[in-house]
């Protein structure tokens, strides 16, 4: 096999971990350290999208759209929290199915507000050449977009005053109020980092994925899979098992169809459940 | 300093605790005593606001508290929980810097402080608190309480699990807190021995209500009271 | 009358729904009779996954895949059998049945042999759905006269045909419908009776307490996997009967949709309930079927998704729910005698004709035996190659520091934790690699720091289930657990739930459980923890008492109580073995008071 033909396939595939991985941060960090499984991530991602596109729609630079579409979500996810998912604290299952009826109600208003398909954004298309192959150069930067948006986050959770805090009120809420943390607005500010990280995922994945109602979904599936396999450590976690079943998965598509890609993705989640049935993380000492 | 007065709450319908009253004064250290099941735990944890109040009003530093319990913790009510608690997937380090910066101390500082009152956390400084023995984790949690820097400690059962030799090392810990930096003590405890080297004065409690209130020579001596009492 | 008639609730309003679906059946408009086929076909998928969520306490979401699966197995054999047999039921149901409790069967050995997490299990079921979905894409098979033509589906299944031969007609939507409810209401009636059995009972218990069932002496990774296959051939038999009623099915029968919908017509009828299920998919049926002609019209996911959140915020038992906790209040609270429970005074005479009989059932008290016991975690050795002989007579104490390894050892004699190396006796059994359940077949008896008592069972009920685990024998099981409740005074609380109960009784109760097992060695961590003096005082005559006739050891931090039991004392540190005596001499040894004791400068 050719060099340069195997620099492409691992390039493209790193670039599609890449995008897992930002599709699934805030997912990370919404389990991770408030023990939530959030099934309207996707949704989240979508909105996330739409407002971006809305946003250049009527002027605003692509740039610029994005800490929009970051606004807008953390802002319906602040509510979210607030109205829904902090009555639900410590119930895993009853979270998950109430955001997820949430998820559909998003759906469907996406589907009434913007129909079903939507037009994407007009960006320049650049691309690089290896050899004689040739790979676009968006999907590629999403690759320092990823690392950026992971060491963001992560020195945001263990360098910051918030992130000492958010840790604590997840670990034990009430020992959490009992020093004197306002647990409440935290957990609030936390739900919202993770819908925002959503929002920000969509806005910044819109000139790959347009903006469709059921775009989320996709991505989401496969989100809940990665966290679930990574288990308590969730950001580092997250990051190694983006890495490993959505770059496996991309190798494996490269080479064989798409359908064996998933395929692999699928069976290899089942193994390392089996293998680490609490996650592959579950005996690591380390904070996130 | 510190005052429950007419304090009556429970969990959901089930009422625990009936209009008990009780109070510290500044640089005491009281002790609640009781058998098990009288409501011992459901007044501490009525003091720091972490069940809702029926009725009843907590005082502390001579203000009324609001119902936060963040709040209280601002105000100056440390708290040392039954089971310690420590935030188990963050460094000892962390667990007292989060408390001393949530109270708007310096966190360094509070660190470098309490390692020197408590030298069995330096070694384990870098670890996570869920790493620890029960007895350590016992100490960190109350070197936590001790960041936010509290007019008035409350302790939980703080023997509870933890081996002799800890629990003296203990014991001498909070008599420094006490009578050094005049820190006051409230004190659940079903140890009598550790409870009469703290405390000077006691209230028993019986049925989720104050049946009486004495002082330690009366307790020390007053086999009879013991027995009745507390069933030793 | 009235607690009679709430207790057989569940038998009562089904039959009586079933006679009106039948008796109205013929009068209702054909296309209502044959939409309302499918809403009795997807409660009927949601029985299944109660089975294994609202009774097994795993929320599957796998339950789609048994019934896609059961539907294209079920199928392709009705394709294949009904030009010449007719009798589509007779092959699809049974096909679709087994090919579903198979697959069940299969996943859930891995979930349960690996003993996965909760959200693990149904990540995984979930996955497993997701997989077949995507293979199905793709997959195309010719099974004789049946083409599975991937996403394009397979099509001509026949539909359901009750006549012999090959020219049996396939039945009108009216009469379909009154056979899918004929048979729905048979499968529900059999749940029902299966979930009040023995069986069904244990099922529960494992819901409640994993971890404390296996130590009363069930397999319950076996329970777990039957239970799933159970689920699984109903789910399947679901299937198969909705391909005979849409004679067509595709890929989309593994989507996410259908997967995340199946926990809706659980929830909205009511967990755990059975019956709810139907209620919720018939509810749902209903409401599509009327906003279809309305207005709304595609509207009707957003509705969904609103009813769904509200439903988890507010109507957590969902209708069936309610309304049994509406009823309920009407009637007597068997409760009520919690409050009325004295202080625990242990009848020694009563204590010792029960270990006599358990002496005579389950022969002669066992040594337990370790030998160069080693458990490593990382770096840490908590049990570092610990060799102690442990026989009947006194009680054996382990005290040590915080760390020194004691729960680690009483954990690893148990089961819950591997060696690394060294071996453990029970008598003449090498028990290192045997699982709990079977350690506590052979005799071992645990008592761990909490209590642990199936809450929502009567104290009776506890009592019963333990000694059920042991005889295997219902008519014994209630003579012993009876004599144990006698022993602990709490035969006014027979019919009281275990967690209406203290803490403190909750103990006792718990230690009856282990004493209904008739254990020959019996290992106790921390069992004055929380108690009162008097409490204390009790129970260290219980354990004295009790080894006179088995093998006790006891992990204990309370001093005074260790000396209560006049004992052999062993106090291990960092791992090893340190010291050995009576507590007495114990208290004189430097090297222990340095470790462990305290030389009392401050108290």
């Amino acid at each position: 096999m050719e060099p340069d033909y195997l620099a492409t396939v691992l390039l493209s595939s790193l670039s599609s971990a890449s995008i897992l991985l930002i599709a699934t941060l805030g997912l990370a960090v919404v389990y991770g350290l408030m023990g939530v499984i959030n099934l309207a991530h996707g949704e989240f991602l979508m909105v996330g999208a739409y407002s971006a596109l809305t946003a250049t729609q009527i002027g605003i630079p692509y740039v610029l759209a994005i800490p929009v579409a970051v606004m807008i979500t953390m802002l319906i996810g602040g509510v979210v929290e607030v109205l829904v998912v902090r009555r639900l604290y410590g119930r895993l299952f009853d979270t998950m199915l109430a955001t997820w009826g949430l998820g559909m109600v998003f759906n469907q208003g996406a589907v009434l507000l913007f129909g079903t398909v939507s037009p994407g954004i007009g960006m320049p298309q650049y691309s690089i050449r290896i050899g004689e192959f040739s790979l676009a150069a968006y999907p590629l930067a999403m690759i320092a977009v990823a690392a950026g948006t992971l060491a963001f986050v992560y020195l945001l959770l263990t360098r910051t005053v918030y992130g000492m805090k958010a840790r604590a009120s997840i670990q034990e809420p009430e020992m959490a109020q009992a020093i004197g943390i306002d647990s409440s607005r935290i957990n609030m500010l936390t739900f919202a980092i993770g819908t925002g990280l959503a929002g920000f995922a969509g806005a910044v994945l819109l000139p790959i994925i347009p903006a469709t109602p059921s775009m989320g979904l996709f991505f989401a599936v496969k989100g809940f899979l990665t966290v679930v396999v990574a288990g308590p450590v969730a950001l580092t976690g997250t990051a190694l098992t983006a890495v490993g079943l959505g770059g496996g998965a991309s190798v494996t598509a490269s080479f064989m169809t798409s359908v064996i890609g998933d395929v692999f993705f699928f069976l290899a989640t089942a193994l390392l459940l089996w293998l680490y049935p609490l996650g592959i993380s579950s005996k690591w000492r380390r904070k996130l | 300093m510190f005052k429950i007065s007419n304090a009556t709450g429970g969990y959901g319908k089930t009422i625990i605790i009936r209009d008990v009253s009780i109070s510290v004064k500044t640089g005491e250290a009281v002790a609640l005593l009781g058998r098990n099941g009288v409501g011992k735990t459901t007044l501490m944890r009525f003091a720091t606001g972490l069940i809702p109040s029926k009725s009843g009003l907590v005082e502390i530093d001579d203000r009324t508290a609001p119902p936060a319990p963040a709040k209280r913790a601002r105000m100056g009510l440390g708290y040392v929980p039954q089971g310690r608690f420590v935030f188990p997937r963050m460094s000892v380090a962390e667990n007292i810097a989060v408390a001393a910066a949530s109270n708007g101390h310096d966190a360094k500082e509070t660190i470098a402080e309490l390692l020197l009152d408590f030298p069995l956390l330096k070694p384990k400084v870098d670890d996570l608190a869920g790493g620890l023995s029960g007895g350590q984790q016992q100490i960190l949690a109350l070197a936590r309480a001790l960041a936010i820097k509290p007019k008035i400690l409350l302790l939980d059962e703080p023997t509870e699990g933890v081996q002799p030799s800890i629990i003296d090392e203990m014991a001498g810990v909070l008599k420094r807190m006490n009578t050094e930096r005049g820190i006051a003590i409230l004190i659940a405890e079903q140890n009598l021995d550790f409870c009469l080297s703290i405390a000077d004065r006691a209230y028993v409690m019986e049925k989720g209500s104050i049946r009486m209130e004495t002082d330690r020579d009366r307790l020390r001596h007053d086999k009879a009271l013991q027995q009745e009492l507390l069933g030793v | 009358m009235s607690e009679k008639l709430f207790s057989s609730s569940g038998l009562i309003f089904p039959a009586i729904a079933t006679l009106l679906a039948v008796a109205l059946a013929g009068h209702i408009d054909p296309y209502l009779a044959f939409v309302a086929t499918s809403w009795v076909i997807f409660g009927l998928l949601g029985l299944s996954l109660d089975i294994i969520w609202g009774r097994g306490g795993f929320l599957s979401l796998a339950q789609t895949a048994f019934y896609g699966l059961g539907g294209y197995l079920g199928s392709v054999v009705a394709i294949n059998m009904a030009p010449t047999t007719g009798l589509t039921l007779v092959w699809a149901l049974p096909a679709g049945a087994a090919f579903g409790a198979l697959v069940a069967a299969a996943l859930g050995y891995v979930i349960f042999f690996a003993r996965m997490g909760d959200l693990q299990s149904t990540i995984l079921s979930y996955t497993f759905t997701l997989l077949l979905w995507s293979v199905t894409q793709t997959f195309k098979l010719d099974v004789g006269a049946a083409d599975i033509g991937g996403d394009n589906g397979l099509a001509n299944i026949p539909g359901i045909v009750l006549g012999l031969g090959a020219d049996s007609d396939a039945l009108g939507p009216n009469a379909a419908f009154v056979t899918v409810v004929l048979l729905s209401a048979s499968i529900y009636f059999v749940t029902r009776w299966l979930m009040r059995s023995n069986f069904g009972r244990i099922v529960d218990c494992i819901r409640i307490d994993i971890e404390k069932t296996e130590l009363l002496g069930y397999d319950i990774r076996k329970y777990q996997v039957i239970n799933f296959a159970y689920s699984g051939a109903v789910a399947g038999v679901a299937g198969a009967l909705f391909g005979l009623w849409a004679n067509y099915l595709n890929p989309s029968i593994f989507s996410v949709q259908e997967a995340l919908l199946v926990p809706i017509y659980v929830l909205i009828g009511g967990l755990g309930t059975l019956a709810g299920p139907f209620l919720g998919a018939i509810g749902i049926g209903w409401l599509s079927f009327w906003l279809g002609g309305g207005t709304v019209g595609g509207q009707t996911t957003l509705i969904l998704g609103a009813v769904l959140v509200l439903l988890v915020l507010f109507l957590q038992n969902g209708f069936l729910g309610a309304i049994g906790g509406f009823w309920k209040r009407f009637l007597p609270d068997p409760n009520d005698a919690a409050r009325n429970t004295g202080a625990v005074k242990i009848d020694t005479a009563v204590l010792e004709s029960i270990l006599i009989d358990a002496e005579r059932q389950a022969g002669p008290a066992k040594p337990l035996l370790t030998e160069d016991l080693l458990k490593r975690f990382g770096g840490v050795i908590p049990v570092n190659k610990v060799s102690r002989h442990f026989v009947e007579g006194k009680p054996h104490a382990l005290i040590g520091p915080n760390g020194a390894g004691k729960s680690s050892f009483l954990k690893t004699c148990v089961g819950l934790y591997r060696p690394e190396g060294g071996t453990i006796r029970l008598g003449s059994d090498e028990i290192a690699n045997v699982a709990v359940f079977d350690r506590v077949r052979r005799g071992l008896g645990v008592k761990n720091q909490k209590p642990q008592v199936f809450g929502e069972l009567t104290v009776l009920d506890n009592l019963w289930t333990a000694a059920f685990a042991r005889t295997r024998d219902d008519v014994r099981a209630r003579e012993i657990s009876q004599k144990v409740l006698g022993m602990l005074g709490l035969e006014a609380q027979s019919k009281v739930q275990a967690d209406a109960l203290s803490h403190g009784q909750q103990q006792w109760l718990d230690i009856g459980m282990v004493l209904c097992l008739a254990p020959r060695v019996v290992l106790l961590d921390e069992p004055a923890a929380g108690m009162t003096n008097e409490e204390t005082r009790e129970l260290s005559l219980l354990v004295r008492t009790l080894a006179r006739h088995t093998t006790v050891v006891v992990v204990e931090h309370d001093m005074e109580f260790v000396r209560t039991l006049e004992g052999h004392v062993t106090v291990l540190h960092q791992g090893k073995l340190f010291a050995e005596g009576d507590i007495d001499s114990l208290r004189l040894n430097d090297a222990v008071l340095d470790i462990y004791l305290g030389r009392g400068e401050h108290v």
